[in-house]
Protein backbone atom coordinates (compact mmCIF):
# COMPACT_ATOMS: atom_id res chain seq x y z
CA UNK A 1 0.00 0.00 0.00
CA UNK A 2 1.36 3.37 -1.12
CA UNK A 3 -0.81 6.33 0.00
CA UNK A 4 -0.53 9.84 -2.26
CA UNK A 5 2.03 12.09 -1.22
CA UNK A 6 1.77 15.82 -0.34
CA UNK A 7 2.66 16.67 -4.24
CA UNK A 8 0.08 14.00 -5.38
CA UNK A 9 -2.68 15.55 -2.94
CA UNK A 10 -2.06 18.38 -3.85
CA UNK A 11 -2.27 18.31 -7.99
CA UNK A 12 -5.46 16.01 -7.09
CA UNK A 13 -7.18 19.37 -5.48
CA UNK A 14 -6.19 21.45 -8.38
CA UNK A 15 -7.35 19.08 -10.79
CA UNK A 16 -10.63 19.03 -8.99
CA UNK A 17 -11.48 22.30 -9.56
CA UNK A 18 -11.57 21.37 -13.78
CA UNK A 19 -13.39 18.30 -12.62
CA UNK A 20 -16.41 19.09 -14.74
CA UNK A 21 -14.36 20.65 -17.58
CA UNK A 22 -15.62 17.48 -20.16
CA UNK A 23 -19.41 17.57 -18.88
CA UNK A 24 -20.89 15.11 -21.60
CA UNK A 25 -24.42 13.45 -21.28
CA UNK A 26 -22.41 10.19 -22.31
CA UNK A 27 -20.38 10.04 -19.02
CA UNK A 28 -21.03 13.05 -17.41
CA UNK A 29 -18.36 14.29 -15.18
CA UNK A 30 -16.45 10.43 -15.54
CA UNK A 31 -13.42 11.39 -17.76
CA UNK A 32 -13.08 14.73 -15.14
CA UNK A 33 -12.43 12.29 -12.33
CA UNK A 34 -9.67 10.44 -14.13
CA UNK A 35 -8.44 13.44 -14.89
CA UNK A 36 -8.53 14.35 -10.89
CA UNK A 37 -7.33 10.97 -10.07
CA UNK A 38 -4.71 10.79 -12.63
CA UNK A 39 -1.67 11.76 -10.55
CA UNK A 40 -2.66 9.43 -7.92
CA UNK A 41 -2.94 6.72 -10.43
CA UNK A 42 0.57 8.01 -11.71
CA UNK A 43 1.93 7.35 -8.49
CA UNK A 44 0.57 3.83 -7.33
CA UNK A 45 1.18 1.97 -10.79
CA UNK A 46 4.64 3.59 -11.13
CA UNK A 47 6.80 1.32 -13.52
CA UNK A 48 3.34 -0.38 -15.12
CA UNK A 49 2.73 1.80 -18.03
CA UNK A 50 0.20 -0.90 -19.45
CA UNK A 51 -1.55 -1.15 -15.75
CA UNK A 52 -1.58 2.98 -15.93
CA UNK A 53 -3.38 2.99 -19.14
CA UNK A 54 -6.28 0.55 -18.04
CA UNK A 55 -7.04 1.86 -14.86
CA UNK A 56 -6.91 5.59 -16.15
CA UNK A 57 -9.31 4.31 -18.94
CA UNK A 58 -11.36 2.25 -16.61
CA UNK A 59 -12.23 5.54 -14.61
CA UNK A 60 -13.51 7.56 -17.71
CA UNK A 61 -16.57 5.41 -17.30
CA UNK A 62 -20.13 7.19 -16.04
CA UNK A 63 -19.69 8.99 -13.06
CA UNK A 64 -21.83 12.50 -11.35
CA UNK A 65 -21.57 13.91 -8.32
CA UNK A 66 -21.73 17.37 -7.18
CA UNK A 67 -18.69 18.86 -8.03
CA UNK A 68 -17.30 20.00 -4.97
CA UNK A 69 -17.57 16.28 -3.53
CA UNK A 70 -16.09 15.23 -6.51
CA UNK A 71 -13.10 15.56 -4.49
CA UNK A 72 -14.58 12.74 -1.41
CA UNK A 73 -15.28 10.61 -4.55
CA UNK A 74 -11.23 11.18 -5.93
CA UNK A 75 -9.53 11.04 -2.32
CA UNK A 76 -11.82 7.58 -1.70
CA UNK A 77 -10.69 6.21 -5.05
CA UNK A 78 -7.15 7.01 -4.87
CA UNK A 79 -6.96 5.46 -1.68
CA UNK A 80 -8.94 1.93 -2.64
CA UNK A 81 -6.07 1.94 -5.82
CA UNK A 82 -2.70 2.53 -3.22
CA UNK A 83 -4.79 -0.31 -1.29
CA UNK A 84 -4.67 -3.01 -4.14
CA UNK A 85 -8.50 -2.88 -4.22
CA UNK A 86 -9.83 -5.36 -6.89
CA UNK A 87 -11.04 -3.30 -9.71
CA UNK A 88 -14.90 -4.50 -9.30
CA UNK A 89 -14.54 -3.40 -5.56
CA UNK A 90 -13.80 -0.06 -7.03
CA UNK A 91 -16.52 0.16 -9.67
CA UNK A 92 -18.97 -0.78 -7.18
CA UNK A 93 -17.80 2.41 -4.53
CA UNK A 94 -18.51 4.85 -7.61
CA UNK A 95 -21.92 3.42 -8.15
CA UNK A 96 -22.92 3.19 -4.17
CA UNK A 97 -21.54 7.09 -4.13
CA UNK A 98 -22.36 8.87 -7.08
CA UNK A 99 -25.55 9.43 -6.11
CA UNK A 100 -25.44 10.85 -2.60
CA UNK A 101 -22.75 13.05 -3.24
CA UNK A 102 -25.24 14.33 -5.65
CA UNK A 103 -27.92 15.17 -3.98
CA UNK A 104 -26.01 15.80 -0.33
CA UNK A 105 -24.25 18.66 -2.46
CA UNK A 106 -27.42 19.85 -4.71
CA UNK A 107 -29.23 20.60 -1.39
CA UNK A 108 -26.48 22.22 0.31
CA UNK A 109 -24.39 24.37 -2.42
CA UNK A 110 -27.16 25.33 -5.37
CA UNK A 111 -30.87 25.07 -3.40
CA UNK A 112 -29.37 26.69 0.12
CA UNK A 113 -25.96 28.17 0.28
CA UNK A 114 -25.60 30.10 -2.93
CA UNK A 115 -29.08 31.81 -3.40
CA UNK A 116 -28.21 32.61 0.51
CA UNK A 117 -24.67 34.16 -0.37
CA UNK A 118 -26.13 35.61 -3.10
CA UNK A 119 -28.55 37.57 -1.63
CA UNK A 120 -26.30 39.12 1.00
CA UNK A 121 -24.36 40.26 -2.17
CA UNK A 122 -27.67 41.99 -3.46
CA UNK A 123 -29.10 43.24 -0.23
CA UNK A 124 -25.74 45.10 0.34
CA UNK A 125 -25.59 46.74 -3.01
CA UNK A 126 -28.89 47.66 -2.66
CA UNK A 127 -28.33 49.06 0.91
CA UNK A 128 -26.29 51.33 -0.28
CA UNK A 129 -23.06 49.59 0.13
CA UNK A 130 -19.73 49.98 -2.82
CA UNK A 131 -20.26 47.68 -5.64
CA UNK A 132 -17.49 45.78 -4.77
CA UNK A 133 -18.32 45.09 -1.62
CA UNK A 134 -21.54 43.62 -2.25
CA UNK A 135 -19.52 41.44 -4.72
CA UNK A 136 -16.45 40.24 -2.25
CA UNK A 137 -18.77 39.50 0.40
CA UNK A 138 -20.85 37.09 -1.73
CA UNK A 139 -17.42 35.34 -3.55
CA UNK A 140 -16.16 35.04 0.32
CA UNK A 141 -19.30 33.85 1.93
CA UNK A 142 -19.89 31.08 -0.99
CA UNK A 143 -16.23 30.05 -1.41
CA UNK A 144 -15.70 29.73 2.29
CA UNK A 145 -17.92 26.71 2.06
CA UNK A 146 -16.56 25.96 -1.53
CA UNK A 147 -12.95 25.66 -0.74
CA UNK A 148 -13.58 24.24 2.39
CA UNK A 149 -15.70 21.64 0.56
CA UNK A 150 -13.25 20.74 -1.58
CA UNK A 151 -9.85 20.69 0.61
CA UNK A 152 -12.08 19.15 3.10
CA UNK A 153 -13.33 15.95 0.82
CA UNK A 154 -10.12 15.06 -0.47
CA UNK A 155 -8.49 14.57 3.17
CA UNK A 156 -11.60 12.60 4.40
CA UNK A 157 -11.76 10.29 0.98
CA UNK A 158 -7.82 9.61 1.15
CA UNK A 159 -8.11 9.21 5.16
CA UNK A 160 -11.26 7.03 5.06
CA UNK A 161 -11.25 5.42 1.45
CA UNK A 162 -14.60 2.52 1.86
CA UNK A 163 -15.72 4.08 4.86
CA UNK A 164 -16.40 7.66 3.62
CA UNK A 165 -20.20 7.22 4.09
CA UNK A 166 -20.04 6.58 7.74
CA UNK A 167 -18.00 10.05 7.77
CA UNK A 168 -20.59 11.30 5.47
CA UNK A 169 -23.54 10.32 7.55
CA UNK A 170 -21.39 12.39 10.62
CA UNK A 171 -21.24 16.10 8.49
CA UNK A 172 -23.96 18.42 9.40
CA UNK A 173 -24.77 19.27 6.02
CA UNK A 174 -28.74 18.92 6.20
CA UNK A 175 -28.37 21.49 9.28
CA UNK A 176 -26.05 23.66 7.58
CA UNK A 177 -28.71 23.55 4.55
CA UNK A 178 -31.79 24.67 7.21
CA UNK A 179 -29.53 27.21 8.79
CA UNK A 180 -28.93 28.57 5.08
CA UNK A 181 -32.40 28.19 4.27
CA UNK A 182 -33.25 30.41 7.31
CA UNK A 183 -30.92 33.10 6.60
CA UNK A 184 -31.71 33.21 2.84
CA UNK A 185 -35.31 33.70 3.52
CA UNK A 186 -34.34 36.98 5.79
CA UNK A 187 -31.79 38.36 3.40
CA UNK A 188 -34.77 37.79 0.95
CA UNK A 189 -37.34 39.51 2.30
CA UNK A 190 -34.53 42.15 3.38
CA UNK A 191 -33.45 42.41 -0.15
CA UNK A 192 -36.65 42.57 -1.93
CA UNK A 193 -38.18 45.63 0.30
CA UNK A 194 -34.46 47.46 -0.25
CA UNK A 195 -35.73 47.55 -4.38
CA UNK A 196 -39.03 47.85 -3.64
CA UNK A 197 -38.86 51.20 -1.50
CA UNK A 198 -36.69 54.41 -3.51
CA UNK A 199 -36.15 57.34 -1.84
CA UNK A 200 -39.58 58.91 -1.30
CA UNK A 201 -42.02 56.17 -2.33
CA UNK A 202 -45.86 56.42 -1.81
CA UNK A 203 -47.52 53.92 -0.18
CA UNK A 204 -49.43 52.80 -3.34
CA UNK A 205 -46.03 52.06 -4.45
CA UNK A 206 -45.41 49.85 -1.44
CA UNK A 207 -48.64 48.01 -2.13
CA UNK A 208 -47.84 47.52 -5.79
CA UNK A 209 -44.54 46.13 -4.22
CA UNK A 210 -46.13 43.42 -2.08
CA UNK A 211 -48.30 42.38 -5.03
CA UNK A 212 -45.12 41.82 -7.16
CA UNK A 213 -43.57 39.86 -3.68
CA UNK A 214 -46.47 37.67 -3.80
CA UNK A 215 -46.79 37.07 -7.09
CA UNK A 216 -42.86 36.11 -7.17
CA UNK A 217 -43.66 34.01 -4.55
CA UNK A 218 -46.37 32.30 -5.80
CA UNK A 219 -44.44 32.25 -9.36
CA UNK A 220 -41.09 30.76 -7.94
CA UNK A 221 -38.60 29.90 -11.12
CA UNK A 222 -41.61 31.10 -13.49
CA UNK A 223 -41.45 34.36 -12.55
CA UNK A 224 -38.27 34.89 -14.88
CA UNK A 225 -40.74 34.35 -18.07
CA UNK A 226 -43.43 36.56 -16.55
CA UNK A 227 -41.11 39.44 -16.00
CA UNK A 228 -39.61 39.26 -19.65
CA UNK A 229 -43.31 38.91 -20.77
CA UNK A 230 -44.09 42.33 -18.84
CA UNK A 231 -40.74 44.09 -20.09
CA UNK A 232 -41.21 43.03 -24.07
CA UNK A 233 -44.15 44.84 -23.56
CA UNK A 234 -43.09 47.65 -21.89
CA UNK A 235 -40.42 47.86 -24.59
CA UNK A 236 -43.30 47.71 -27.60
CA UNK A 237 -45.34 49.97 -25.81
CA UNK A 238 -42.21 52.61 -25.64
CA UNK A 239 -41.71 52.02 -28.96
CA UNK A 240 -44.77 52.78 -30.60
CA UNK A 241 -44.97 56.04 -27.78
CA UNK A 242 -42.00 56.92 -28.88
CA UNK A 243 -43.06 57.33 -32.50
CA UNK A 244 -46.20 59.47 -31.79
CA UNK B 1 -19.27 55.19 -28.87
CA UNK B 2 -20.33 52.29 -26.83
CA UNK B 3 -16.95 50.63 -26.27
CA UNK B 4 -13.52 50.77 -27.64
CA UNK B 5 -11.96 47.90 -29.18
CA UNK B 6 -9.88 47.56 -26.49
CA UNK B 7 -12.87 47.25 -24.30
CA UNK B 8 -14.85 44.89 -26.62
CA UNK B 9 -12.03 42.52 -26.84
CA UNK B 10 -10.75 42.45 -22.88
CA UNK B 11 -14.88 42.11 -22.55
CA UNK B 12 -14.40 39.18 -24.76
CA UNK B 13 -11.92 37.54 -23.13
CA UNK B 14 -13.04 37.78 -19.63
CA UNK B 15 -16.79 35.85 -20.86
CA UNK B 16 -14.85 32.82 -22.10
CA UNK B 17 -13.25 32.71 -18.31
CA UNK B 18 -16.86 33.92 -17.10
CA UNK B 19 -18.04 30.99 -18.97
CA UNK B 20 -15.58 28.73 -18.22
CA UNK B 21 -16.46 29.47 -14.40
CA UNK B 22 -19.93 28.62 -14.62
CA UNK B 23 -19.05 24.82 -15.34
CA UNK B 24 -15.86 24.03 -16.66
CA UNK B 25 -13.32 25.52 -14.10
CA UNK B 26 -13.44 26.18 -11.10
CA UNK B 27 -16.68 27.47 -10.12
CA UNK B 28 -15.75 30.36 -7.69
CA UNK B 29 -19.02 31.78 -9.04
CA UNK B 30 -17.37 34.81 -10.96
CA UNK B 31 -20.09 33.95 -13.57
CA UNK B 32 -23.59 35.18 -11.08
CA UNK B 33 -24.84 37.83 -13.22
CA UNK B 34 -24.47 40.36 -10.92
CA UNK B 35 -20.58 40.22 -10.23
CA UNK B 36 -20.50 39.66 -14.01
CA UNK B 37 -22.08 42.68 -14.40
CA UNK B 38 -19.52 44.66 -12.28
CA UNK B 39 -16.79 43.40 -13.93
CA UNK B 40 -18.20 44.15 -17.30
CA UNK B 41 -18.54 47.89 -15.73
CA UNK B 42 -15.06 47.55 -14.37
CA UNK B 43 -13.67 46.89 -18.10
CA UNK B 44 -15.15 49.86 -18.90
CA UNK B 45 -14.32 51.71 -15.77
CA UNK B 46 -18.30 52.26 -14.11
CA UNK B 47 -18.10 48.91 -11.97
CA UNK B 48 -21.18 50.58 -9.84
CA UNK B 49 -23.18 51.06 -13.22
CA UNK B 50 -22.81 47.80 -14.17
CA UNK B 51 -24.01 46.40 -11.27
CA UNK B 52 -27.10 47.90 -11.80
CA UNK B 53 -28.15 45.88 -14.79
CA UNK B 54 -26.74 43.26 -12.80
CA UNK B 55 -28.45 43.70 -10.08
CA UNK B 56 -31.62 43.00 -12.54
CA UNK B 57 -30.07 39.92 -14.28
CA UNK B 58 -29.34 37.97 -10.91
CA UNK B 59 -32.95 38.79 -8.88
CA UNK B 60 -34.43 37.23 -12.44
CA UNK B 61 -31.41 34.33 -11.82
CA UNK B 62 -31.56 33.21 -8.62
CA UNK B 63 -34.51 30.52 -8.45
CA UNK B 64 -31.96 28.60 -11.90
CA UNK B 65 -30.65 25.78 -10.71
CA UNK B 66 -27.99 23.76 -12.25
CA UNK B 67 -28.80 20.25 -10.71
CA UNK B 68 -27.69 17.48 -12.59
CA UNK B 69 -28.24 17.50 -16.44
CA UNK B 70 -30.75 19.97 -16.36
CA UNK B 71 -30.61 22.52 -19.03
CA UNK B 72 -30.71 25.81 -17.76
CA UNK B 73 -29.93 29.45 -19.18
CA UNK B 74 -26.58 30.79 -19.05
CA UNK B 75 -26.21 33.80 -16.97
CA UNK B 76 -22.25 35.22 -16.91
CA UNK B 77 -21.46 35.96 -20.56
CA UNK B 78 -24.73 37.90 -21.38
CA UNK B 79 -24.88 39.99 -17.52
CA UNK B 80 -20.97 40.72 -18.61
CA UNK B 81 -21.77 42.46 -21.77
CA UNK B 82 -24.84 43.70 -20.34
CA UNK B 83 -22.55 45.52 -17.46
CA UNK B 84 -20.30 46.43 -19.82
CA UNK B 85 -22.41 48.45 -22.66
CA UNK B 86 -24.79 50.10 -19.67
CA UNK B 87 -21.91 51.35 -18.02
CA UNK B 88 -20.11 52.52 -21.18
CA UNK B 89 -23.54 54.44 -22.32
CA UNK B 90 -23.95 55.84 -19.00
CA UNK B 91 -25.15 58.23 -18.77
CA UNK B 92 -27.62 57.22 -21.36
CA UNK B 93 -30.14 59.65 -22.64
CA UNK B 94 -33.22 57.18 -20.87
CA UNK B 95 -31.58 55.44 -17.78
CA UNK B 96 -34.50 52.81 -17.29
CA UNK B 97 -35.27 52.50 -21.03
CA UNK B 98 -31.58 52.02 -22.15
CA UNK B 99 -31.73 49.54 -18.56
CA UNK B 100 -35.05 47.55 -20.31
CA UNK B 101 -33.16 46.70 -23.73
CA UNK B 102 -29.59 45.80 -22.02
CA UNK B 103 -31.68 43.48 -19.60
CA UNK B 104 -34.00 42.01 -22.01
CA UNK B 105 -31.35 41.58 -24.48
CA UNK B 106 -29.23 39.51 -21.50
CA UNK B 107 -32.32 37.52 -20.78
CA UNK B 108 -32.53 36.38 -24.58
CA UNK B 109 -28.97 35.54 -24.75
CA UNK B 110 -28.84 34.08 -21.72
CA UNK B 111 -31.74 31.48 -23.34
CA UNK B 112 -28.90 31.33 -26.66
CA UNK B 113 -25.88 30.18 -24.18
CA UNK B 114 -28.26 27.69 -22.17
CA UNK B 115 -29.04 25.84 -25.53
CA UNK B 116 -25.11 26.28 -26.73
CA UNK B 117 -23.96 24.90 -23.57
CA UNK B 118 -26.08 21.76 -24.25
CA UNK B 119 -24.92 21.48 -27.72
CA UNK B 120 -21.37 21.79 -26.22
CA UNK B 121 -22.42 18.73 -23.84
CA UNK B 122 -23.44 16.66 -27.02
CA UNK B 123 -19.97 17.33 -28.78
CA UNK B 124 -18.61 16.34 -25.70
CA UNK B 125 -19.30 13.02 -25.84
CA UNK B 126 -16.88 12.38 -28.68
CA UNK B 127 -14.50 13.02 -26.11
CA UNK B 128 -16.26 10.63 -23.62
CA UNK B 129 -15.02 6.67 -22.58
CA UNK B 130 -11.98 5.37 -23.25
CA UNK B 131 -10.60 2.96 -26.00
CA UNK B 132 -10.13 -0.92 -24.60
CA UNK B 133 -6.82 -0.60 -24.50
CA UNK B 134 -6.71 2.64 -22.11
CA UNK B 135 -4.97 5.80 -21.94
CA UNK B 136 -2.24 7.75 -20.93
CA UNK B 137 -1.79 10.57 -19.15
CA UNK B 138 -1.07 12.48 -21.90
CA UNK B 139 -4.13 11.23 -23.81
CA UNK B 140 -6.67 11.76 -21.19
CA UNK B 141 -5.18 15.41 -20.61
CA UNK B 142 -6.01 16.17 -24.23
CA UNK B 143 -9.87 14.32 -23.83
CA UNK B 144 -10.94 16.64 -21.07
CA UNK B 145 -9.08 19.76 -21.65
CA UNK B 146 -10.22 20.24 -25.41
CA UNK B 147 -14.03 20.75 -24.23
CA UNK B 148 -12.39 23.48 -21.48
CA UNK B 149 -11.36 25.01 -25.13
CA UNK B 150 -14.54 24.78 -26.78
CA UNK B 151 -16.55 26.65 -23.22
CA UNK B 152 -13.31 29.19 -23.64
CA UNK B 153 -14.69 30.09 -27.33
CA UNK B 154 -18.14 29.72 -26.85
CA UNK B 155 -18.20 31.53 -24.10
CA UNK B 156 -15.89 34.89 -25.64
CA UNK B 157 -18.08 34.49 -28.97
CA UNK B 158 -21.56 34.94 -26.92
CA UNK B 159 -19.97 37.55 -25.03
CA UNK B 160 -19.07 39.27 -28.16
CA UNK B 161 -22.17 38.88 -29.84
CA UNK B 162 -24.12 40.60 -27.37
CA UNK B 163 -21.62 43.10 -26.47
CA UNK B 164 -22.25 44.19 -30.18
CA UNK B 165 -25.96 43.43 -30.44
CA UNK B 166 -26.45 45.77 -27.27
CA UNK B 167 -24.09 48.47 -29.29
CA UNK B 168 -26.28 48.60 -32.03
CA UNK B 169 -29.54 48.47 -30.74
CA UNK B 170 -28.85 51.19 -27.83
CA UNK B 171 -27.83 53.57 -31.30
CA UNK B 172 -30.99 52.30 -33.36
CA UNK B 173 -33.26 52.52 -30.88
CA UNK B 174 -34.72 56.25 -30.63
CA UNK B 175 -35.83 56.59 -26.79
CA UNK B 176 -36.84 59.90 -26.32
CA UNK B 177 -40.62 59.43 -26.16
CA UNK B 178 -40.03 56.02 -23.72
CA UNK B 179 -41.94 56.35 -20.41
CA UNK B 180 -39.07 56.85 -18.13
CA UNK B 181 -40.81 56.58 -14.30
CA UNK B 182 -43.33 53.70 -15.49
CA UNK B 183 -40.56 51.35 -16.86
CA UNK B 184 -38.07 51.99 -13.78
CA UNK B 185 -41.31 51.27 -11.56
CA UNK B 186 -41.77 47.74 -14.21
CA UNK B 187 -38.15 47.48 -13.58
CA UNK B 188 -38.24 47.36 -9.90
CA UNK B 189 -41.05 45.34 -9.65
CA UNK B 190 -39.86 42.82 -11.56
CA UNK B 191 -36.24 42.65 -9.23
CA UNK B 192 -38.70 42.53 -5.85
CA UNK B 193 -40.83 39.58 -7.59
CA UNK B 194 -37.16 37.84 -8.11
CA UNK B 195 -35.56 38.46 -5.07
CA UNK B 196 -38.90 36.87 -3.44
CA UNK B 197 -39.23 34.09 -5.89
CA UNK B 198 -36.17 32.65 -4.15
CA UNK B 199 -38.50 32.18 -1.01
CA UNK B 200 -39.31 29.50 -3.08
CA UNK B 201 -35.84 27.70 -2.93
CA UNK B 202 -35.34 27.82 0.93
CA UNK B 203 -39.11 26.77 1.45
CA UNK B 204 -42.38 28.99 2.42
CA UNK B 205 -41.89 27.65 5.91
CA UNK B 206 -39.80 30.02 6.66
CA UNK B 207 -42.54 33.08 5.62
CA UNK B 208 -42.46 34.38 9.26
CA UNK B 209 -38.13 34.87 8.87
CA UNK B 210 -39.21 36.52 4.97
CA UNK B 211 -41.67 38.91 6.71
CA UNK B 212 -39.18 39.73 9.47
CA UNK B 213 -36.14 40.73 6.96
CA UNK B 214 -38.92 42.66 4.50
CA UNK B 215 -39.83 44.46 7.74
CA UNK B 216 -36.15 45.28 8.00
CA UNK B 217 -35.69 45.89 4.53
CA UNK B 218 -38.50 48.91 4.78
CA UNK B 219 -37.00 50.20 8.09
CA UNK B 220 -33.45 50.35 6.03
CA UNK B 221 -34.98 51.87 2.90
CA UNK B 222 -37.18 54.58 4.94
CA UNK B 223 -34.43 55.64 7.09
CA UNK B 224 -32.16 56.58 4.27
Amino acid sequence: MKRPGAGVRARMLLRSFAVQGSWNYQTLIGTGLAFVLAPALREVYKGDDEALRRSLGRHTELFNSHPYLAAVAAGAIARLEADGAPADTVTRFKHAVRGSLGTLGDRLVWLMWRPMSVLLGVSLVLAGAAWWVGALAFLLVFNALHLWMRAWGLAIGLRDGLQIGRTLKGVPFPAMGDRAGQLGALLAGFAAALAAGGPGSRPWEWGVAVGAALLGITLGPRVRGAAALAMVLALVAGLVLART
Amino acid sequence: MILTAAQVVAVTLIGGLVALDATSLGQFMVSRPFVAAALGGLVVGRPAQGIIAGVVLEALHLAVLPVGAAKYPEGGPPALAAGAVYAANFPPVAASATLLVVVLVALALEMVGGRSVDLMRQVTVRFAGAPVEGLTPGQLARRHLAPMAIDFARGALLTLAAVLLLGWLLRAIDFSGFPEVAIETLLRLAVVAGLASALRLFGRAHYPLFLAGAAGGALVAWLR
